[in-house]
C-alpha cells in the first residue's frame, strides 16, 4: 500500500503533452496511461461493449460521452476494477491490470449519487483512505484541510454527510477521492442530481481542480453541452462502439457520421451526392464546399448547423422555403423552414413571420460532409421531435425561463 | 372524523393495555389472589428476589435470549449479505422460502419437528440426555434467524449499491469494505433484527416447551406450569417490572432517535425555504445571481455523538452480557459440581417461599458440609403422570429422583424404568415410613420407591352456592341444578374414577361393558360441565368461576386460604373415593444414583419431612411428622382431622379404591373412550 | 437514437463479479436451514407415516381425515377465522389512523402497540381470563350495575377474545408498515379524480395496503388456529382445538399420531398460504416485518 502510494506521488514526473491524442491510430506511445485493447462486454448475452479501443494519457479532461446504454458507464467500470472484460485488455501504465480488484488500482472514483458513507462526518469519510492506507493521524489532518480548501468546504469538518447539500455531497465526494492522489479519477454522471444552476457552477469548478491537481479525469456525462464545455477530449459512444474521439471543437465541427451530428448539438442532416473535390449537391442546389477525397457522385451526408444558415431575402437565397414555425429563445429566434418537403431548423437573430418565404444562404465552410453510415437516415429533419426526448426537456425548461 | 379516529385509537389502546393494568394493579395485592383486592403491598416483588425458581428461570431465559439472539444476528447477516448477493434468482427464492418457514408454519410444528430431530439424534449417538440447553439453543437460533434476515435483507436492498464499491476504490479489501462501510451502514437493521430475536426468544413458549430437557427450564416454560395452578402474584410482580424496564428502553431509544429526526427536519425546512425565496424572486423578475452553496448558520450539527454514545450503550450491554452468559454457562457446565436432578410436581416442595425452608438449598449446604460435595439440586416440575411417562420413556432427558403416583410406579417399575433402591444409603426410611405404607401393590417388595405424600379425593364446593342437602356423594357432581358450575378432571384416570364411584364399580376392572357404563355416565355429566380442569382448579374454585369440583384433600386447603371474599369453600369425602401415594423413585437411568439415595434420606429428616409437609398440605406417610406436636400445632386440629381422618383404615381402603396400572389393551380403550368424550 | 438498451440497475449488479465473501456468506445459514428446518419436517414426515414399531403406515395421516379430527379441525379454523376476521376489522381502521397522522404521533402508537408483546403472552392470556371470569373484574363492574354475571370463560367467544388481545398487534404492525409507505399524494389523486371518502378507500387504499393485509392475516391466522395454550386456559368443555390434541398426543408419548397430526395440518396451512401469497408479489417482503 505504500509502495502504491509513494508511486502516485510520482505524478508530477509524468509530463506529456496535454492533448496527445487527437488521433486514435497512433499506436505505441510512452505516454499512455490507460489503454484498452479491443475491450468487449456482455451482459446476459446482450452486448454492451463491443471490441473497443482506447488509450488516454496523463493530465488530461476526457469525457465519455453518448446516450445511456451506450456502455460509457461499463468502460469506466472497467477502468475502475468493477467489472471485467469478457474478452479485450486493459492496461495501466504498461501493465495488464485485468484482474486487478479495485483496491489495488491506482484509479479513484466519484460515483454517481456520490456514495458518501452515511454513518461517517465530513472528516471522516475524506480521510477514510488514508486511514485504510494506514496515514498517521497527523499527515492525513494535514491532508483533509488541504482538500477541503481545494473543495471549498473548510469548517465543514465535523458535518453530518447527510444533512449535506447535493452541491457539497459532490464536493466531499471529489475531496474523498482526490486525497488519495490517484493517477486517474473517474467520474461517473457525477452533476446529475444538481439542479441546473449548481451544475454549471461545479463544471466550472471541476475543471479548475483538474487544472490545479493535473490528475486525468475520466468523465463519463450524457450531457454534451458539458463534455464540450469541460473536456480536453472529447470520446462520442454510441452501442457499445466508439463513434468519434477528438477535441470539442471537432467533434462539433466535423462529426464523423450522422449520429455524433445529431448528438452534439443541433444539426441538419440532409441526404447529398458528392458530385467533385469542393462540390456538392443536395436539397436540389449545388453548393461549394471544403471537403474533398470523395468519389465521384458518391452518396453522403451532408451537416448544417442552424447557426451557419443565414436568412435572406428570397431572391438572394440559394435555398426558398416556407417558415413554418417560430420560437423565441432569447438571444436569437429558433425557426423550422419547409424546403421541399424537408423541415430545417435555422438560427437567426431576425424575426421572420410564420408562413413568410424566406432565402437561404449557406457559407461553403459551414457544410460539413460525412461518409454514409449506419446512423445514416435515422436522423430525419425536425417535422417532429418525438425521439429526441431529452432535447424536449431542455426545451420545456427553456420556456419557462 | 379526526376526533372519531382519536377515540377509536384510545378504545383499541384501553384493550390491549387493560389486562396489563389489572396486572400490573395485582402485583401489588396484599394478599395471594389475582382476582380479589385486599390491600396495597410489596410483598410479591420482596418474594420475587427470595423465590429462587423463578430467578432461575429467569437467569436461564436471559442466557438462552443473548446467546441465541446474538447467533442468529451474525449467522442472519451474513447470511443476508450472501442472499443479496446471488446471482441465481430460483436459489435466492427457494432459500427465501425455507428461511421463512419457521416464521410461517405454526410453532407448535416447529417445536415438534425439531423434537423428532433431537430425541431421534439423540438416540442415535446414544447419549443419555436428548434434550438440554444445547437443543434450546439450536432451537432458539433456528427460529430467530428469519426474524434477523427479514431485517437486515432489506438495509442491503436500500443501501447505495456504490458504497461497498466506493470503498474498495478507497482502498478497502472486501473484507474492509464489509466491516468498515456496508455493516454500519446496514446496522439499524441488524439492531432491529437482533432486538427482536431477543425478545421473541425471551417470550418464546411452545417451541421451547417442546425442546426444554430437564437442566435447562426457561421463564415461559415455568410459567406455563404455574398457569395450570392458580397464579402466586409473584409472576405478576416480575412481568411488571419486565414490562417497566423495556417501556423505559423504548422510551429511552425513541427519544434518541428523535432529536435526530427533529435536525434533519428543521434542515429540510431551511432548504425549503431558501427555495421558495429564489422561486419568489424568480417570479418577481429579478434576475438571481447563480447562488453560491450558501449553509445556513443555523443548519443543525448531526448528534454525532449523541447516536454514537447510544451504540456503545447497546455494545458494552451487549458485550457484558455476552460474558456474564458465557461465565454462567462455562459455570453450569465446566466446573466440577454433580448436579441433581429432581423432577417433581408443581409446589410439591418446601422452597423458601414466604419464610418456609429452601429444601434444595438445604441440601446442597449438607452435602458441602457432610461430604465436601459440590452439588447443584435442578428442580423441574411436570403436571402430569403421563406427562412424566412420556418423559421418562423416550428418555429424552435424564432424571435423578423423581415423585409418580402409584400407578405410575407399577408401570414404570414393569417396564424396567426403574433403579432399585440400596437402603444402606437411607437409614431413615427403617425408623419413619410405618408398616401402613409399605408392601403396597404397586411396590410389593419395596425395592423401587419411598413414600412421600399420600391423600384422598374429595368434593369441593362453594357452600355461598349449593345448598347443604345435596352434598355428601357423588351424585352433586351430576347435579343437574348446578350446571355450568361443575369442573371435573381433564384426566381420564381420575375422571372415570369419579364415575366409577358413583356407579360403585371398581376402578382397576378390564370389563370392556363397565368402562363403556363409565362413559356413559361422564357423558351424562359433559353438559353440566363448566370444563374439564386440573390445576387450573384452584383459580376456577377460589375465585368462584366454578363451585363444585373434585380435587385432593391437600389442595383443598391451599385454596382455602386464597378464596375471594364471596366464596365460602367446603369439602367432604364421599363413600368411596380414591387413594393415592406419591413416592420418591430413581429412574435406571439416573446419573447420581448415590447421591440421589442421599435425597430422599434428606427428605425422610425430620425437619425437612416436616418442612415439606406443612408446605404441600399433603398427609405425610412420615410417623414422626405425623406424631410431631409443632406439626399438629401449625397445621390446626381442623386441618389435621381432614388430612387424616379418624377411624379410618388407610391399608383397606387403599387396596380397594386405589388406581393400579391398567393392562395395555385397558389402557388403550381408556384413551380411546376419553378421546370420545372428549370430542363428542 | 434507436437500438438504445437500457441496462437495468438491478441486471448489472447481478453480473458484477462476487468474491468468496459474497459467495458463501449464505453458507452457514444454509447449512443450518437444512439441518434444523427441513431435516425435522422430513422426521415429522417419518414419524407420521410409520407405526409404534416403525413399519409404514398410513393409518395415523387418514385417521386426521375421520370425523373426529376433522370437526376438531374444523372448530378450530372455525374459530380461528373469526378471530383473524376481528383482528382485521378493529386493527384496517386504526392501522390507517395511525398512519395518516403526525410522524411523532406514529412513533409514540407504534411503540404502544408493540409494547403488550413484549410481556408474556402466558401471562397475557391468564390476565384475560383473570378479567373475565364470573366473579373476575369485569362481572363484578357489571355487577354493580346489575347486570350479569355474564358467563363468558369456557366458551368459544371466550376462547376468539383471548386469540384477538394476543394476536391484534400482528395485524395491526404489518398494515401499518405498508401503508405508512403510501404516499399522501395517491389518495389526494384520487380525491381529486372525483373519488369520495368510500371510492378512495375501496380503489386505492385497500388495493395499496393488500400486501399488508395478507401477511397481517396469515400471522394471525397461523398462531390462532394451532393455539393450545388460549383453548386450555380461556376454553371450555367443547372448545378442544386442533393445537390442542396434537399436545394431548404429544403428553401421552403418541409420537406417530403427534406428527401425523402435524404434518396434515402444516399441508393445509401451506397450501393455504401459498394460494393466498399468489395474490401478493412473492418476492417482496415488505410488510412482513413492522
Amino acid at each position: 500500500m505504500k509502495k502504491r502510494l509513494t508511486e502516485k506521488q510520482d505524478l508530477s514526473e509524468i509530463t506529456e503533452s496535454q492533448n496527445s491524442i487527437s488521433d486514435n491510430t497512433v499506436s505505441e506511445e510512452k505516454s499512455k496511461l490507460i489503454e484498452l485493447r479491443g475491450v468487449s462486454k456482455s451482459f446476459d448475452g446482450e452486448t454492451v461493449l463491443d471490441s473497443i479501443d482506447l488509450y488516454i494519457t496523463g493530465k488530461e479532461f476526457i469525457t465519455l460521452l453518448g446516450p445511456s446504454g451506450c456502455g460509457k458507464t461499463t468502460t469506466l467500470r472497467i477502468i475502475g476494477g468493477f467489472e471485467f472484460p469478457d474478452v479485450g485488455d486493459v492496461f495501466f501504465d504498461g501493465v495488464r491490470i485485468n484482474d486487478i480488484p479495485p483496491h489495488k488500482r491506482q484509479v479513484n472514483t466519484v460515483f454517481q449519487k456520490y456514495a458518501l458513507f452515511p454513518h461517517l462526518n465530513v472528516y471522516d469519510n475524506i480521510a477514510f483512505g488514508l486511514r485504510i492506507a494506514k496515514i498517521s493521524e497527523n499527515e492525513i489532518k494535514e491532508r483533509v484541510s488541504e482538500m477541503l480548501a481545494l473543495v471549498n468546504l473548510r469548517g465543514f469538518e465535523k458535518r453530518n454527510v447527510n444533512l449535506l447539500s447535493g452541491g457539497q455531497q459532490q464536493r466531499v465526494a471529489i475531496a474523498r477521492a482526490l486525497i488519495n492522489k490517484p493517477k486517474v479519477l473517474l467520474l461517473d454522471e457525477p452533476l446529475g442530481a444538481l439542479d441546473l444552476k449548481l451544475r454549471k457552477d461545479m463544471q466550472v469548478e471541476l475543471k479548475n481542480i483538474q487544472t490545479k491537481t493535473g490528475i486525468t479525469f475520466i468523465y463519463v456525462t450524457h450531457d454534451q453541452e458539458e463534455a464540450l464545455s469541460m473536456s480536453d477530449t472529447v470520446v462520442v459512444m454510441a452501442n457499445g462502439k466508439i463513434q468519434q474521439i477528438g477535441s470539442p471543437t471537432d467533434i462539433y465541427n466535423e462529426p464523423v457520421n450522422a449520429f455524433v451530428a445529431d448528438f452534439i448539438g443541433e444539426s441538419n442532416i440532409i441526404d447529398g451526392v458528392m458530385l467533385a473535390d469542393y462540390k456538392v449537391k443536395f436539397a436540389g442546389h449545388v453548393f461549394e464546399c471544403l471537403d474533398k477525397g470523395f468519389e465521384k457522385n458518391e452518396q453522403i451526408d451532408v451537416v448544417v448547423r442552424p447557426e451557419d444558415v443565414d436568412v435572406v431575402a428570397v431572391d438572394k437565397g440559394m435555398l426558398t422555403g416556407t417558415v413554418s414555425s417560430v420560437t423565441f429563445k432569447g438571444v436569437h429566434y429558433e425557426i423550422i423552414v419547409d424546403i421541399n418537403g424537408f423541415k430545417w431548423m435555422i438560427q437567426t437573430t431576425d424575426y421572420v413571420a410564420p408562413e413568410a418565404k424566406i432565402g437561404l444562404f449557406i457559407e461553403p465552410d459551414a457544410i460539413h460532409i460525412m461518409k454514409k453510415s449506419e446512423y445514416s437516415d435515422m436522423f430525419g429533419d425536425y417535422s417532429s421531435f418525438s425521439e429526441e426526448l431529452e432535447h424536449l426537456s431542455d426545451i420545456t425548461e427553456d420556456v419557462e425561463e | 372524523m379526526k376526533r372519531f379516529s382519536k377515540i377509536y385509537t384510545a378504545l383499541i389502546l384501553v384493550f390491549l393495555f387493560a389486562p396489563i393494568a389489572v396486572l400490573i394493579f395485582f402485583s401489588f395485592n396484599s394478599g395471594s389472589s389475582t382476582s380479589s383486592f385486599s390491600g396495597f403491598s410489596v410483598r410479591w416483588y420482596v418474594e420475587l428476589f427470595r423465590n429462587a425458581e423463578i430467578l432461575n428461570a429467569l437467569k436461564n431465559s436471559l442466557i438462552l435470549a443473548v446467546t441465541s439472539s446474538l447467533i442468529a444476528t451474525v449467522i442472519g447477516t451474513a447470511a443476508a449479505f450472501g442472499i443479496h448477493h446471488m446471482r441465481n434468482k430460483h436459489l435466492r427464492r427457494s432459500i427465501m422460502s425455507v428461511t421463512n418457514v419457521p416464521m410461517m408454519n405454526p410453532e407448535i410444528i416447529t417445536g415438534i419437528s425439531l423434537m423428532f430431530l433431537f430425541v431421534f439424534v439423540g438416540s442415535f449417538l446414544g447419549l443419555s440426555t436428548k434434550l438440554n440447553f444445547w437443543t434450546m439453543l439450536i432451537a432458539h437460533i433456528t427460529f430467530n434467524l428469519p426474524y434477523v434476515i427479514l431485517n437486515v435483507l432489506p438495509k442491503f436492498k436500500q443501501m447505495d449499491k456504490s458504497l461497498p464499491e466506493a470503498a474498495l476504490d478507497l482502498g478497502c479489501t472486501p473484507i474492509q469494505s464489509f466491516f468498515k462501510v456496508q455493516l454500519p451502514a446496514i446496522l439499524p437493521g441488524v439492531l432491529t433484527g437482533m432486538i427482536m430475536a431477543f425478545t421473541m426468544s425471551l417470550d418464546d413458549f411452545v417451541i421451547s416447551y417442546f425442546t426444554s430437557g430437564v437442566d435447562f427450564q426457561t421463564l415461559p416454560v415455568l410459567i406455563y406450569s404455574m398457569t395450570k395452578k392458580s397464579v402466586k402474584p409473584t409472576i405478576y410482580a416480575l412481568s411488571s417490572i419486565i414490562f417497566v424496564l423495556i417501556f423505559l428502553l423504548l422510551l429511552l431509544s425513541n427519544r434518541e432517535k428523535s432529536t435526530y429526526e427533529r435536525l434533519e427536519v428543521k434542515r429540510l425546512k431551511a432548504e425549503k425555504r431558501r427555495k421558495e425565496a429564489i422561486l419568489r424572486a424568480q417570479k418577481a423578475g429579478k434576475t438571481i445571481k447563480p447562488q453560491k452553496e450558501h449553509i445556513p448558520t443555523d443548519t443543525p450539527r448531526a448528534p454525532k455523538k449523541n447516536s454514537s454514545f447510544l451504540t456503545k450503550i447497546i455494545a458494552v450491554t451487549c458485550a457484558i452480557a455476552v460474558i456474564i452468559s458465557l461465565c454462567v454457562m462455562i459455570g453450569v457446565y465446566s466446573k466440577n459440581t454433580i448436579t441433581l436432578n429432581v423432577y417433581n410436581w408443581g409446589e410439591y416442595i418446601s422452597d423458601g417461599s414466604e419464610g418456609s425452608l429452601n429444601v434444595n438449598r438445604a441440601f446442597e449446604k449438607y452435602c458441602r458440609s457432610e461430604f465436601g460435595m459440590n452439588v447443584k439440586v435442578n428442580y423441574v416440575t411436570y403436571t402430569s403422570n403421563e406427562d412424566l411417562y412420556a418423559k421418562l420413556s423416550t428418555d429424552a432427558v435424564s432424571y435423578d429422583i423423581i415423585i409418580p403416583s402409584d400407578y405410575m410406579i407399577a408401570r414404570l417399575a414393569s417396564e424396567g424404568l426403574l433403579a432399585e433402591l440400596n437402603f444402606d444409603n437411607i437409614p431413615n426410611y427403617e425408623s419413619c415410613i410405618s408398616e401402613n405404607f409399605r408392601g403396597l401393590y404397586y411396590d410389593p417388595e419395596n425395592k423401587y420407591s419411598v413414600p412421600y405424600t399420600y391423600g384422598m379425593i374429595g368434593v369441593i364446593y362453594n357452600a355461598n352456592v349449593v345448598s347443604e342437602e345435596d352434598t355428601g356423594s357423588w351424585d352433586l357432581m351430576w347435579n343437574s341444578k348446578y350446571s355450568g358450575d361443575i369442573v371435573q378432571f381433564n384426566n381420564a384416570r381420575d375422571a372415570f374414577g369419579t364415575a366409577f364411584y358413583k356407579l360403585g364399580l371398581d376402578v382397576n376392572t378390564s370389563d370392556v361393558s363397565e368402562w363403556r357404563a363409565g362413559l356413559e355416565e361422564l357423558k351424562k355429566q359433559k353438559p353440566l360441565l363448566d370444563k374439564y380442569v386440573m390445576d387450573e382448579i384452584y383459580n376456577m374454585m377460589e375465585s368462584g368461576e366454578a363451585a363444585i369440583g373434585a380435587y385432593y384433600a391437600g389442595d383443598y386447603l391451599t385454596m382455602l386460604d386464597n378464596q375471594a371474599d364471596n366464596v365460602d369453600l367446603q369439602f367432604y369425602y364421599p363413600e368411596n373415593t380414591n387413594l393415592f401415594i406419591d413416592a420418591m423413585c430413581i429412574p435406571a437411568s439416573a446419573q447420581n444414583k448415590d447421591l440421589a439415595e442421599k435425597y430422599i434420606n434428606f427428605m425422610l429428616s425430620e425437619e425437612v419431612a416436616i418442612a415439606n409437609a406443612e408446605y404441600i398440605c399433603y398427609a405425610s406417610p412420615h410417623s414422626v411428622v405425623y406424631n410431631s406436636e409443632v406439626y399438629r400445632e401449625d397445621m390446626g386440629e381442623d386441618v389435621i382431622e381432614i388430612l387424616y381422618p379418624k377411624d379410618f383404615d388407610f391399608h383397606a381402603a387403599y387396596d380397594a379404591n386405589c388406581y393400579k396400572d391398567l393392562d395395555a389393551q385397558t389402557k388403550k380403550l381408556l384413551n380411546s373412550l376419553w378421546e370420545e368424550l372428549k370430542i363428542s | 437514437m434507436t437500438g438504445k438498451k437500457v441496462i437495468s440497475e438491478s441486471r448489472r449488479r447481478q453480473t458484477q463479479k462476487r468474491g468468496w465473501l459474497q459467495r458463501y456468506a449464505a453458507m452457514p445459514h444454509v447449512v443450518w436451514a437444512v439441518l434444523f428446518i427441513i431435516a425435522p419436517l422430513i422426521f415429522v414426515a417419518y414419524y407420521a407415516f410409520t407405526d409404534a414399531d416403525g413399519a409404514f403406515t398410513l393409518a395415523n395421516v387418514s385417521s386426521f381425515f375421520t370425523e373426529k379430527y376433522l370437526s376438531i379441525f374444523f372448530r378450530s379454523l372455525k374459530l380461528a377465522l373469526i378471530a383473524t376476521a376481528i383482528c382485521l376489522l378493529l386493527g384496517y381502521p386504526i392501522a390507517y389512523f395511525i398512519s395518516r397522522s403526525k410522524p411523532k404521533t406514529q412513533k409514540i402508537l407504534i411503540l404502544l402497540l408493540m409494547l403488550p408483546m413484549w410481556m408474556n403472552f402466558l401471562i397475557r392470556t391468564y390476565a384475560i381470563m383473570v378479567l373475565i371470569q364470573d366473579t373476575g373484574i369485569i362481572n363484578s363492574f357489571l355487577g354493580n350495575f346489575g347486570i350479569g354475571p355474564i358467563h363468558i370463560l369456557g366458551t368459544e367467544s371466550a376462547v376468539v377474545i383471548g386469540m384477538v388481545y394476543d394476536y391484534l398487534p400482528f395485524m395491526i404492525l404489518p398494515i401499518y408498515s405498508v401503508m405508512a409507505k403510501l404516499d399522501n399524494r395517491l389518495i389526494e389523486a384520487a380525491a381529486d379524480l372525483g373519488c369520495n371518502g368510500f371510492a378512495v378507500l375501496r380503489k386505492v387504499i385497500l388495493p395499496l395496503s393488500l400486501s399488508g393485509v395478507i401477511s397481517g392475516v396469515t400471522m394471525v391466522l397461523v398462531p390462532s388456529i394451532s393455539t393450545f395454550y388460549i383453548s386450555q386456559k380461556l376454553g371450555g368443555v367443547d372448545t378442544l382445538m386442533i393445537g390442542d390434541v396434537i399436545e394431548q398426543q404429544y403428553a401421552a408419548s403418541n409420537y406417530n399420531m403427534t406428527a401425523s397430526l402435524s404434518l396434515v395440518l402444516m399441508v393445509i396451512l401451506l397450501v393455504g398460504l401459498a394460494i393466498v401469497n399468489r395474490y401478493s408479489d412473492s418476492e417482496s417482503d415488505g410488510g412482513m416485518m413492522p
